[in-house]
């Protein structure tokens, strides 16, 4: 028995060698046939059908003004498909994507450099906007595309009914949410009702997400530049422990109800007690505004600026980049569509709503442009103006993927132990943060 | 797989002239079997060995696609097991890897003993029992999610305020969460090992059951003495089952905590999914799925032995 066995090896070894040859065969051949195409370039964006049907538009308009066709994958799960893609060493032409994410494709080798100078429109984007693309290099690896900057939703009938105002300062957000928890704002009769929403998981850094805009009114950093190229973690300042202890003692361990329950493990896409009318406040994006306007009314909400903490009133803006793959050899095409898309033309189309379908531009980059004109909603000048005047990014020029999460780690299990000390675990926090720039090569 | 017939006397010659071998390698009966055998082993090829090979070969490199990988030998690995966050998922991953497997063995024992028979309702049952392991793990989850609502609006929370109980944080209280999902495991694995079970337990020669009656057995020594001898292949399948799945458990936690609440459900591939997609780390990744795949061979080629030996015996 044995020897016979022996003897169908080599067959065996002879089938699937054929077979690897044939796929390998296979797989160079297939899907290289579109991309080769110097005058269809790929492009993928981060969007749900709801935002690419706003895209469609977009590059419908752009082939034809231009002739050049768009092959459009619009990807959900954007960095798990791109590091795919990646590891085949075929990425898409252009990219359109966070703004956080550039130091990150930056260190990978994802992306060619890009000249402002030489960038047909490019002038009109303010040096603001094209300073939050300029990698650790110094050169630029990203081109603006829409910026936005998050504003405090708040429901206006609830602040009628108990006869308050819409809140200016931490202390006043915090007794409007406690009044909005405990005084029946719905008029039900039941205590079903919440101050704020809050989406507080670790998962995808939201945690850091939804609450470095509170970092910064508090006057935190989470790391700092020192002025020459490298950087120092900065989230065991006083200032930080201050925020982060206010945030735990009155958002998550203090009365019930002043977040949404179940906030420790909620992401954005399942915080919906704002529009599912049972939470009154959302400190979030304007991306949001045409959900909530479906969902919730228009005539139920306000969008106003975020209320101040003890040093200012500052917000997390960000937003999407145009990114162009490295190695695709179509520069080109790839600088006429993105020239289309920050001109005015470009942007007033992807920034209109048609059919219900969500824009795809919240601020324009274009400065020629005015959000609250081309929509005409006066709401989104409240949102230009908070980007305009008091919004910061997370820093651009490091991969701050991992200084995300781990931020979002620590302050989720912060928020999670509420015996625990705030100081030393930010201590613990500030430690592996050096450990992530250092792995960086950027630590001071 | 059925092996082509061959004469003895081929079979002589095979060994002896070395030339006729080769020539008896491509012989039309030799080829045949792979030639049906290539489709599947063409799946298997392009969608298991070769991601397999591509994983194991990319852990011993600092992955870098655009800018060229970097071997650095065991780094990864050693960057893996000591990092404290990985140590935490590791009690976590057995905790509830062996709850969840032991668990749903245990209920669906006990389901197959309720729902064994040819009644027409009980077929009925049984197909409404099954649901959960055909239904996709992520629906599974908002369900789940939903019934674990942390206020009286929520299912489970509802019935205990109705017993006079505080709302409970299933999801949000992290000396829970990690119970609330092996709960949710239970639930969907459970059906799963009663089929098998199920089909152990037809197998059982009634005449033991009436001889055990006669002799005026209990309960429990009926069970322990005539039906778990009796479904110990069954038995035998569903801990092979479970040693394969207990420890790579993902879904269940991703679409329920994401790990959270303060990294208390972090399990080891919701740890490796993070640091391969949020941090980009694929090296890293792939060291830690590597560290899987060999711990899960080496349960399970374990409990293939002890259950051979079982067998033997």
């Amino acid at each position: 028995m044995r020897d016979r066995r022996r003897s169908r090896r080599p067959a065996a070894l002879l089938v699937a060698a054929t077979l690897a040859f044939g796929t390998a065969a296979c797989g160079s051949g297939s899907g290289s046939a579109g991309s080769d195409d110097p005058n269809t370039l790929e492009v993928w964006t981060r969007s749900n059908p709801d935002a690419a049907a706003t895209y469609d538009r977009v590059f419908a308009a752009f082939t034809k003004k231009t002739g050049i066709k768009i092959d459009y994958q619009p990807v959900i799960n954007f960095d798990q498909q791109l590091q795919s893609r990646a590891s085949t060493k075929d990425l898409p032409d252009v990219m359109i994507n966070d703004t956080a994410l550039m130091g990150s494709y930056q260190s990978q080798g994802l992306l060619e450099p890009i000249d402002p100078a030489t960038m047909a429109g490019g002038h009109q984007i303010t040096d603001k906007s094209w300073s939050s693309t300029v990698g650790i290099d110094g050169k630029h690896y990203g081109i603006p595309y829409s910026r936005q900057a998050q504003t405090l939703m708040i429901r206006t009938d609830w602040l009628k009914k108990l006869g308050l105002k819409a809140p200016t300062t931490w202390q006043e957000m915090l007794s409007v949410a406690k009044a909005f928890a405990t005084e029946d704002p719905d008029g039900d009769g039941k205590a079903d009702t919440y101050g704020m929403v809050a989406p507080g998981s670790a998962q995808n850094g939201y945690a850091a997400w939804w609450g470095a805009s509170f970092l910064w009114q508090g006057g935190a950093e989470i790391i700092e530049p020192d002025g020459r190229g490298t950087y120092r973690p900065a989230m065991d300042s006083a200032a930080a422990v201050n925020t982060v202890t206010w945030m735990k003692n009155n958002l998550f361990c203090g009365d019930n109800g002043v977040t949404q329950p179940g906030a420790l493990t909620a992401i954005t896409s399942t915080a919906t007690n704002f529009q599912d009318g049972n939470a009154g406040m959302y400190m979030t994006g304007p991306y949001n505004i045409v959900t909530f306007d479906q969902t919730l009314g228009k005539d139920k909400y306000e969008v106003t600026p975020a209320p101040a903490g003890p040093a200012g009133g500052d917000v997390l803006a960000d937003g999407e980049n145009v990114y162009f793959g490295a190695k695709t050899g179509k520069t080109k095409q790839e600088q006429a569509l993105a020239a289309f898309l920050i001109s005015p033309e470009g942007q007033k189309i992807a920034m209109t709503s048609v059919d219900g379908h969500q824009p795809v531009v919240r601020i324009p980059v274009n400065s020629t442009l005015d959000a609250a004109k081309v929509r005409g909603d006066a709401r989104w000048s409240v949102v230009q103006k908070a980007y305009e005047d008091a919004s910061q990014q997370f820093p651009n020029a490091p991969d701050f993927a991992p200084i995300k999460q781990d931020t979002a780690d620590a302050l989720n299990s912060i928020f999670t132990y509420c015996g625990g000390d705030v100081r030393s675990q930010l201590g613990e926090l500030n430690e592996t943060l050096a450990g992530d720039l250092k792995d960086q090569d950027l630590l001071k | 797989m059925t092996a082509p017939v061959t004469t003895p006397a081929a079979r002589r010659a095979s060994g002896v002239f070395s030339v006729f071998s080769a020539f008896n390698v491509f012989s039309k009966k030799a080829v045949v079997p792979w030639l049906f055998l290539a489709p599947g082993l063409l799946l298997a090829l392009v969608f298991k060995f070769w991601p397999m090979a591509k994983g194991i070969w990319l852990s011993f490199f600092d992955v870098r696609p655009f800018l060229g990988d970097q071997w650095i030998g065991l780094d990864n690995y050693t960057r893996v097991l000591t990092d404290h966050r990985f140590q935490d998922a590791i009690g976590h991953t057995l905790i509830l890897g062996l709850g969840q497997s032991l668990g749903a063995i245990l209920l669906g024992f006990v389901l197959a003993l309720l729902l064994e028979g040819q009644a027409r309702s009980l077929k009925i049952i049984r197909t409404a029992v099954f649901l959960p392991a055909v239904t996709a793990t992520a629906v599974v989850g908002e369900l789940w999610r939903l019934m674990y609502y942390p206020t009286s609006d929520g299912l489970l929370n509802s019935g205990l305020h109705l017993l006079g109980f505080g709302p409970v944080q299933f999801l949000d209280n992290p000396g829970i969460a990690l119970y609330s999902t092996m709960a949710m495991g239970i639930w969907i694995w459970a059906p799963y090992n009663m089929v098998i079970i199920l089909a152990g337990l037809a197998g059982v020669d009634r005449t033991l059951y009436e001889a055990a009656a006669m002799d005026g057995v209990s309960l429990w020594q009926r069970l322990r003495y005539v039906t778990l001898p009796a479904i110990r292949p069954a038995l035998g399948i569903v801990l092979t089952l479970a040693a394969i799945r207990g420890l790579r458990v993902f879904t269940e936690v991703y679409v329920l905590t994401g790990g959270g609440p303060a990294g208390s459900t972090e399990v080891w591939m919701t740890r490796a999914y993070t640091l391969g997609f949020t941090r980009n780390d694929i090296g890293g990744a792939s060291a830690a799925s590597v560290v899987l795949l060999c711990v899960t061979l080496l349960l399970t080629v374990t409990v293939n032995y002890f259950r051979k030996r079982g067998d033997v015996r």
